[in-house]
């Protein structure tokens, strides 16, 4: 080789070295040169504004950073919600940045195939369709909406000469309307005062999962069913399963399908017999004496299957009760009698208690404006026969919804329908459209919708928008306009809302409006009563005229159900974590497990453990459920809380499109529904029998997340008598000594807790020592502190099959532990790491990755971990997540991630920090306002939207904290605090009484 | 048998030195692919995460770390043997002394490699080192994992100088009857190795405190290892029995690795008269004592369980023998129990293929009873409703296959390349007229 050619070769060489192998992408770092005056970079601004996720309609603030919204809690100044959010609220920000979310328009040619369009062609092609639709020949169904955007779509049907549009909700409660109509005159969903009541009878309204308005009823609930003074006020469920609900009840009944009736008349006739019922209004009395007089309590406890000592128990403690409150069927096991069940319901509280102090008929919830099952049936058989040329739909998906017998797929298949769905989601219903626009959605738009008569709650942009979509009731109004003169500026929602609230003088002025705005609607504090309320309360409160004849027809079939049902009885319940399907495609969802059965990402069919050995199915067997109007498919379940002969499978999954998250995971339970609609009040059955159950050869093996069901007698999930509770000695009530499980101090991870006899190493010192106290007999198991979490602290989606395999990324689970000896009986606990004073996890890590904080936060340094997982192994409470692999978050899910908290990448050990980024925002305005952190400053995520207030957080080291005082709770107790670990989680009993 | 004379034995030992033939070739060609499989594995693991495994929550450590214990246990017995029985003058010890050593440190080597494997981040591995920085960040010493670096470096350590001290007469032998090249490289092996009066005495000295030194290194490095589990405070490890458990079932499955590596060694390489039968005897007797250590010890874990009265170790006892891994603790009882019992019967220990047989069930059972306790116990811990289950991938497969392969990869180049059997102290033993060797 020569010199030159060397050198050229060496150049080369090194210049490519150079050169060619910088492996990272360019990182460019822009700073605003025009910041928005409301954007400080680093800094949250909060935004309020109204959850959409179901027809609730609780308020959220809105946590944006840097232009994006990354958080959203309930908004504290709500009356409905106060502040608490359930976990579909919390997963809203994942319908916002759902990465299967349509960014374009897109029209369906003639081959069927979708072609993206530019949002100008799919507007005019919209006006287009509308134009030729004059002449009454369009159609609009949407879901509920808000009253404004009802008035907007109201005008423009009304501007094609159409009829008003069809608020569509499957879950409509047709039956409890037509029961209000008939027992107390008035057509609609009345709330109530459940937290004033002291015996709550429940024949399967699931408040705590779904019905009406969840949030706030779990809420109510817990007011009503706490510890005060040595008490606790009684919850009775009767429901042929076991709901969430259910499983909170002191005692839930397992009633056979259909025989909740027969123990409401039952009721009805002690009540009577107690009361002598001259008291009821519309001379109803003697009718309903008739009626019930047949059921004897030994005619229920045959027609019910409930054993007649606890049904005797029930109602004595019934009539014993002050203040009693009854409710009916909730959607979860709603048949054709859940109509009847209703009615007796109410009739039951009218002969309780006269004057009905626990309804509240002024502020009536907001989805009794949703059309009835039957006028669902009726609006698409009505297209089918019209010669309506445009078809609307907001947000709706009856196609999944809907029984496969209704009309509606026929419809939509028709060709001279042209039908244009606004929805931002390729679901089963647009798939069938012709032209789907994708329009803004809640979180990026302005609108207002009152979850509740009398209520303004007000939405508004909370984050930059992410694509360039219209908003749908601008869209809409803006179609009403002639196209040729359109104004300068196009009207906006923002003030028609602003005018319709200044009209109906609730606000005077801009000033109020903006704190409306502000406020995220206005509230009790700032409202002016509505002007009718108690005039309304006070007349309209009769049974309606036909009263007689609607009680004689209603309850012709009660309690026979049971009789002539032969073979196992089908129950579509509501999903705690998809609603009616419109969550399934909510990663967050997905990934957290049902609360009874713990599997994620699947829909199993729930049977008693006895049905399935009768009938040879194992566990994890793919069952067959078959009507005659269909099949489905779903692996088999073992669970206790069943009557016998019983199937429930949860709605929400087995979509065909939807997105990547949904599509073809779980199975669908409405498609084996029968269509008939129940005659009097048009309610659709979510109950059916006789269905086939078969076993097929296949498997699927559960992702559940459960180890085992019970504790095997450990102390963990620890209830206490409240006969217990109330003999035990106020003082010296914490076990002093002991070194065994069974009886071990009581050990705060203080220096106080410190004791030569039991500790090796010296007691630390702390300034501020946080901890939390978890009061078991306030959870109720719903899950949101755990999806609070996930969103707060980016914690990784690992999916169905690394669920199989044990990878959760959890960092606070819900366990469900069931009593040994009383399967039926389910305790919820919530576990998260316990910042232990004596970590097991700290001593064994190699090279210091989990830190003890000077303030006794058990602190994981990502940086610094090797990833040993040796800290996972030595965890008795086992809340320690590896990151097995690097997790993803499909664009533009990414833009969620919370910027204050490391994204976590494979190889090192995670887990609770406390938020420990919001212990440091508390300290910067602490140190910045030259004080100490206040009590109850610092709320963790999942403290923050614990709809039942279950979770507190404070410093143990101050004496008058609240955590502190809590402390000094006879029922407080540490998990395992035989090992010495001086947990700063305390527990606090749960407090069963039997019934 | 005639007795030996010194030339036979250099002439036995030195014939396995000559060229190897193809079929030699092709099987550690063979080895070395299959240490580049497992080689393959590590590097997709650490691109792709640890996840690729099988291990999940609760169970955090699978098979890496079974195969951690295991080897360290096989490494246990070359230095017992080499060093503690050479304080003992237990002169049968004197055949077998070289294999078991090369194979403590070939083993401890493997073993080595396992906890780099089993890291989420082995890049980081660094941080373990005490090495001074800025930070003032230091490895907690409180940490048996950092116990397990200094114990294992140490006997990695000595262990190979013990070897290699041992090694440097024999290869001066090498070096003087071979030519060319290889008398080059043995000669720098045999640092100037004469065989001078004054260089005997210091040897044999330094031999004799060396051996010294390495003894407690036996016992501490598989005590350390054990309190890996000891010093947990999870159910099934948290027990004062686990040292001396753990040091027996060591010395348990490396006396059946040496079995299994002698026996074909000794067919192969012709060493009947040097490695006799009484030889083999006398380590199955020593794996019938420390067999039923081991028994002994699972006896009084479950026994403990039972006594403390606490209702979780008891529970996981329970589980351990009729559970999920129900199978596996009886495999594991089964081989390290009861088949070495078959020992006592004459006609079984001096029968090669028994004895062939039976070692490699004691190791079979010795692999399982890291798998009862690793991954028997946390499956099944504190809190039931974390309890889960695991099983190894094909990636765990994949990378244990791969270690296996390195280590018969590496002792077979050591076997046709060095002196496989001490011929120094083959000779010290005739001299001494030691009647343990030769009958």
């Amino acid at each position: 080789m020569h010199r030159r050619t060397f050198l050229k070769l060496a150049g080369i060489g090194s210049l490519s070295v150079a050169v060619g192998c910088t492996s990272d992408p360019d990182k460019k770092l822009y700073s605003l040169v025009h910041a928005p005056d409301d954007m400080v970079t680093g800094k949250a601004t909060w935004y309020a504004s109204t959850c959409r996720e179901c027809p609730a309609g609780c308020g959220v603030v809105a946590k944006n950073r840097e232009g994006r919204v990354i958080k959203l809690e309930g908004n504290p100044l709500h009356p409905i919600n106060q502040g608490k959010l359930c976990m579909r609220g919390q997963a809203a920000l994942q319908g916002f940045y759902n990465p299967d979310r349509l960014q374009k328009p897109l029209r369906k040619n003639e081959d069927g195939e979708w072609r993206a369009v530019p949002y100008r062609e799919a507007i005019a092609v919209f006006r287009e369709k509308l134009t030729d639709a004059a002449g009454g020949r369009a159609r609009m169904m949407t879901e509920v909406v808000g009253t404004t955007t009802e008035q907007i779509m109201g005008e423009l049907m009304a501007y094609v000469d159409s009829p008003p549009p069809l608020m569509f909700e499957p879950y409509a409660y047709e039956a409890l309307k037509t029961a209000n109509r008939i027992t107390f005159g008035i057509d609609g969903l009345c709330s109530y005062h459940m937290e004033e009541a002291d015996f709550l009878l429940c024949f399967g309204a699931d408040f705590l999962e779904t019905w009406l308005s969840p949030v706030e009823y779990a809420r109510k609930f817990k007011q009503m069913h706490t510890v005060r003074e040595g008490r606790k006020n009684l919850f009775v469920h009767v429901s042929p399963w076991q709901s969430v609900t259910a499983a909170n009840a002191d005692q839930w009944l397992p009633a056979a399908p259909g025989g909740e009736t027969a123990v409401l008349l039952g009721c009805i006739r002690e009540a009577l017999g107690a009361r002598n019922g001259g008291e009821l209004p519309g001379g109803i009395g003697p009718a309903l004496h008739d009626l019930s007089e047949a059921y004897t309590p030994e005619r229920v406890a045959e027609l019910s299957g409930l054993s007649i000592d606890a049904y005797r128990k029930m109602v004595r403690l019934l009539l014993n009760a002050k203040r009693p409150l009854v409710l009916g069927q909730g959607v979860g096991s709603a048949g054709d009698d859940a109509l009847a069940t209703n009615v007796a319901a109410n009739l039951l509280n009218m002969i309780l208690d006269p004057e009905l102090k626990r309804f509240d008929f002024v502020h009536r919830h907001r989805v009794e404006a949703a059309a009835r099952r039957s006028e669902v049936y009726d609006f698409f058989n009505g297209l089918k026969d019209s010669d309506a040329s445009l078809l609307l739909l907001n947000n709706v998906n009856p196609l999944y919804a809907l029984p496969p017998a209704s009309a509606a797929a026929g419809v939509m298949a028709e060709k001279d329908l042209f039908v244009i769905s606004f929805s931002s989601f390729m679901d089963e219903t647009s798939a069938q459209a012709d032209l789907i626009i994708p329009v803004l959605m809640p979180l990026e738009r302005w609108g207002e919708y009152g979850g509740k008569t009398g209520l303004v709650s007000t939405l508004q942009p909370t984050t930059g928008r992410l694509f360039d979509a219209p908003e749908l009731a601008q869209l809409l109004k803006v179609m009403t306009l002639p196209p040729e003169n359109l104004p300068e500026k196009l009207p906006r929602i923002q003030s028609m809302v602003q005018n319709r609230l200044t009209e109906a003088g609730q606000i005077q002025g801009k000033q109020e409006w903006l704190r409306t705005v502000q406020h995220g609607g206005i509230f009790a504090a700032d409202a002016k009563p509505a002007e009718t309320a108690e005039e309304e309360k006070g007349s309209s409160i009769s049974p309606s005229k036909d009263a007689e004849t609607s009680l004689r027809n209603v309850f012709r079939n009660a309690g026979n159900r049971t009789a002539k049902n032969a073979g196992p009885v089908f129950i579509a319940a509501p999903s705690l974590r998809f609603f009616d399907g419109r969550g399934a495609n909510r990663p967050w969802l997905c990934e957290y497990p049902d609360p009874l059965t713990k599997v994620a990402w699947q829909t199993p069919v729930l049977m008693h453990p006895d049905t399935l050995a009768e009938n040879g199915i194992r566990q994890g067997d793919i069952v067959r459920v078959a009507s005659e109007w269909g099949a489905v498919r779903a692996p088999a379940y073992a669970f206790y809380g069943m009557a016998p002969d019983v199937a429930v499978i949860s709605a929400g999954q087995g979509h065909d499109g939807f997105g990547q998250y949904a599509g073809g995971k779980g199975a669908n339970p409405f498609i084996i529904l029968p269509y008939e609609p129940e005659p009097v009040s048009g309610a659709p059955s979510f109950l059916l029998s006789p269905v086939r159950v078969e076993k097929t050869r296949k498997q699927l093996p559960l992702a559940h997340t459960d180890g085992n069901k019970t504790q095997h007698g450990r102390k963990i999930a620890l209830t206490v008598g409240l006969e217990e509770l109330r003999q035990h000695d106020a003082h010296g009530h914490h076990e002093k000594h002991g070194f065994g499980m069974h009886e071990f101090p009581f050990t705060l991870p203080l220096p106080e807790g410190y004791d030569p006899h039991r500790d090796l190493y010296p007691p630390r010192e702390y300034d501020y020592r946080w901890g939390m106290v978890v009061d078991l007999d306030r959870c109720v198991g719903c899950g949101a502190c755990s999806v609070a979490c996930y969103a707060e602290n980016n914690l990784g989606i690992v999916g169905e099959e690394r669920i199989l395999e044990g990878r959760e990324m959890s960092w606070l689970r819900i366990e469900r532990y069931h009593k040994e000896d009383q399967m039926e009986k389910v305790t919820f606990f919530p576990m998260l790491c316990q910042h232990c004073d004596n970590a097991p996890c700290e001593s064994v890590c190699p090279v210091y990755a989990p830190h003890h904080s000077p303030e006794g936060l058990n602190n994981q340094i990502y940086n610094r971990c090797i990833g040993t997982r040796y800290c996972s192994q030595n965890c008795p409470y086992k809340v320690r997540r590896f990151n097995w692999f690097t997790w993803q978050w499909p664009s533009p899910l990414n833009l969620q991630l919370n910027p204050d908290v490391t994204v976590r990448s494979k190889g090192v050990m995670e887990k609770c920090s406390f938020c420990v980024q919001r212990i440091k925002t508390a300290h910067d305005s602490a140190k910045n306002e030259k004080r100490r952190i206040y009590d109850g400053e610092i709320q963790p995520a999942c403290v923050q939207t614990c709809p039942t207030d279950a979770l507190t957080f404070g410093n143990l080291a101050d004496k008058n904290s609240r955590v502190r005082r809590m402390t000094d709770d006879p029922r407080a107790y540490q998990v395992m605090g035989y090992l010495n670990t001086k947990t700063a989680v305390i527990y606090l009993k749960k407090v069963v009484q039997e019934v | 048998m005639a007795k030996l004379t010194h030339a036979q034995i250099d002439n036995t030992v030195l014939a396995t030195l000559s060229p190897p033939d193809r079929t030699y070739w092709l099987t550690v060609a063979g080895l070395f692919i299959g240490a580049f499989i497992g080689l393959c594995c590590w590097i997709y693991q650490i691109f792709v995460g640890i996840g690729v495994g099988g291990q999940n929550n609760p169970v955090a450590w699978g098979t890496y770390l079974i195969n951690f214990v295991f080897w360290v246990g096989i490494a246990h017995s070359g230095t017992l043997i080499s060093a503690i029985l050479y304080l003992f003058r237990a002169g049968w010890r004197n055949p077998i002394a070289r294999a078991a050593e090369t194979m403590t440190v070939f083993a401890v080597m493997t073993a080595g490699l396992f906890p780099l494997i089993h890291l989420g981040r082995v890049w980081m591995v660094y941080f373990m080192i005490p090495y001074p920085n800025q930070r003032n960040l230091w490895p907690n010493f409180t940490s048996p994992l950092m116990f397990d670096v200094i114990a294992i470096s140490t006997y990695l350590t000595v262990s190979a100088l013990f070897w290699y001290t041992g090694m440097i007469p024999d290869l001066a032998t090498i070096r003087d009857r071979s030519s060319g090249f290889r008398k080059k490289v043995y000669g720098v092996l045999s640092l100037g190795w004469t065989g001078q009066f004054e260089q005997w005495r210091h040897y044999i000295r330094g031999y004799l405190f060396f051996a010294a030194l390495a003894t407690p290194l036996v016992i501490s490095v598989h005590s350390v290892v054990s309190w890996d589990f000891g010093l947990g405070i999870v159910p099934g490890w948290h027990s004062t029995i686990f040292a001396p458990y753990f040091v027996a079932g060591a010395i348990h499955s490396g006396l059946a690795m040496v079995l299994t590596l002698m026996i074909p060694l000794r067919k192969l390489f012709h060493y009947e008269e040097l490695i006799t039968m009484r030889v083999l005897e006398s380590v199955a007797k020593t794996i019938i004592l420390t067999g039923m250590i081991v028994g002994y010890s699972y006896i009084t874990e479950v026994f403990i369980a039972w006594y403390s009265f606490n209702p979780v170790e008891q529970e996981l006892f329970h589980w351990r023998m009729f559970g999920d891994y129900g199978l596996e603790f009886w495999i594991m009882f089964t081989c390290n129990v009861i088949v070495p019992l078959f020992l006592f019967f004459r006609k079984i220990r001096t029968s090669l293929p028994a004895l062939m047989v039976i070692s490699i069930l004691v190791n079979v059972g010795m692999w399982f009873e890291r798998f009862v306790i690793i991954v028997g116990s946390v499956a099944h811990d504190f809190i039931p409703h974390a309890w889960g289950l695991y099983a190894p991938s094909m990636i765990e497969y994949g990378i244990m296959f791969g270690t296996f392969c390195m280590f018969f990869f590496l002792f077979l180049l050591f076997v046709k390349h060095m002196p496989s059997v001490s011929m120094t102290e083959m000779k010290e033993a005739l001299n001494s007229g030691d009647g343990d060797v030769h009958e």
